[in-house]
């Protein structure tokens, strides 16, 4: 079928290569088959209707890349087909140059207060209306290209954006972190001052051990602690701050706000001891010296953000509540949780019963005031 | 009496023979709105014919339509009278040549 028969047949016509589609609203159809042939012959696919509820219509279901609007249509002004079309933001871009028969100096006017992008005169000068159309094609290619270029590097950001964050916390926060890039902003930029959750864990006669095993074995084990423990700390959108030596840091209520988080540095709690007991089993069947992991948790107001220098940066927790937690973890016994006062209030509902143990009032290393300790065994 | 001689781009041709039958219907529409003396109606269809005339190759289409279009709105009986005949004759004795 040819361009002409296409356009009588349905009003639209679709060359096989055209990358470039352009809708023609005129109620004239000698006039749009006109300007279609035209179009046609340029290699764009073109669509025609008649008036501007059908130019409405037909944009909604799909957005062509150029829209030839008349300005006297039997239904609304061109003027204000356009006024519509560039008042939306996700139609603002599609370039619009009205056609019209009209001389005078207000049309014009009035097109360019209606947002039009060009103007082309009736009668349609064939050269005229080819430069003009290929010239805002040529834009709206360029202009498609710097999108998909701003895009593709849009996606490298965040690909690197998880992949940085991806070192303290589980795959399914990093990637709500790069799908919430403004809160990723506000959450990872300025330090700021937060209500957190600190549960520290270390592994109990593990340096002693160290002396009478192989390096190599060291390391090897340190592995298997170190990722049954983070794998524990992430299955409960814990997030790692630091890891040194035996010891590991999770905070909670952060970067993202968690009302259940002295629930879930339990819950934490308890997944490390029991996701680390089999380990513990088998290392104790080759021989090793009896161990298990003591943990601390605490509560209070904390500094978080990216700390360091340009050269080296961590993202950091910083306060009371860390120092307390890291103190309780000292005093656990292997396969204890110690839990400050404020802790153990928000949990008590869901620790088992008869496995709590009050430990009073106790002087912290470096404390001005004794903490209310409690003792659990999960 | 001599044909008004136009020349059409050859890639148009496919369109001229529904372009020339819109513009026996529009000389009629015009006949009918000059008999009413629906000088809006008649204004409109000189705007079209002004607009399409000249697009196609046929520059005297244009030309009338605009005649038309200026004699509507002064509301020109007369002058409009003979800007429609003026328009059947040229329509009837048109000739077409593509190249």
């Amino acid at each position: 079928m040819s361009a002409v028969t296409d356009l009588a047949a349905t009003g639209q016509y679709a060359p096989a290569r055209a990358g470039f589609r352009v809708l023609v609203v005129d109620d004239d159809p000698d006039m749009a088959g006109y300007l279609a042939l035209l179009l046609a012959s340029e290699d764009m696919a073109v669509d025609c209707v008649p008036d501007g509820k059908s130019a409405a219509g037909a944009i909604l279901k799909s957005a062509p890349d150029l829209v030839l609007l008349d300005v006297l249509l039997p239904d609304t002004s061109g003027f204000e087909v356009c006024r519509r079309l560039k008042r939306d933001p996700a139609t603002a871009l599609i370039p619009v140059v009205l056609v019209t028969a009209l001389e005078d100096h207000e049309s014009r006017v009035n097109g360019i207060q209606a947002g039009a992008d060009d103007f082309l005169s009736k009668p349609v000068r064939r050269e005229e209306l080819i430069a003009r159309v290929q010239t805002l094609r040529r834009l709206h290619e360029t202009r498609r290209e710097l999108e998909a270029r701003r895009l593709a590097a849009e996606v490298q950001r965040k690909e690197a954006i998880r992949k940085a964050f991806s070192r303290y916390v589980s795959p399914r926060l990093a990637e709500r972190i790069v799908g919430e890039l403004g809160s990723e902003q506000a959450a990872f930029g300025d330090a700021h001052r937060l209500h957190v959750v600190a549960l520290f864990a270390d592994l109990r006669g593990f340096t002693r051990l160290t002396e009478s095993v192989e390096v190599g074995e060291v390391v090897g084990m340190l592995n298997e602690y170190f990722s049954v423990i983070t794998e524990a700390a992430y299955r409960n959108e814990g997030t790692i701050f630091s890891m040194a030596g035996d010891s590991l840091l999770v905070g909670f209520n952060v970067p993202f706000p968690q009302p259940d988080a002295p629930v879930r540095a339990w819950r934490t709690a308890q997944d490390m001891i029991g996701s680390f007991a089999p380990v513990l089993a088998r290392w104790t069947q080759r021989g090793g010296m009896p161990t298990g992991i003591g943990l601390g948790i605490a509560s209070g107001e904390a500094i978080v953000g990216n700390i360091g220098s340009p050269h080296y940066m961590n993202y950091t927790v910083i306060g009371d509540a860390i120092n307390t937690a890291a103190r309780l973890t000292q005093m656990a016994n292997a396969g204890e949780v110690l839990v400050s006062g404020a802790v153990h209030e928000a949990i008590r509902g869901v620790l088992p019963a008869g496995r709590v143990e009050a430990r009073g009032d106790v002087a912290l290393r470096g404390k001005s005031e004794p903490v209310a300790v409690y003792a659990v065994r999960p | 009496m001599s044909a008004y001689k136009v020349k059409v781009d050859k890639d148009l041709e496919d369109l001229i023979p529904t372009f020339m039958s819109n513009r026996r219907k529009e000389l009629d529409a015009l006949r009918v709105a000059l008999a009413a003396a629906d000088f809006e109606q008649l204004r409109q269809l000189g705007h079209r014919m002004r607009g399409v005339g000249n697009s196609y190759g046929f520059d005297d289409i244009t030309d009338i339509g605009k005649l038309i279009e200026e004699g509507a709105r002064s509301g020109d009986k007369a002058a409009l009278e003979k800007h429609i005949a003026q328009y059947g004759d040229y329509l009837s004795r048109v000739e077409i040549a593509y190249e």
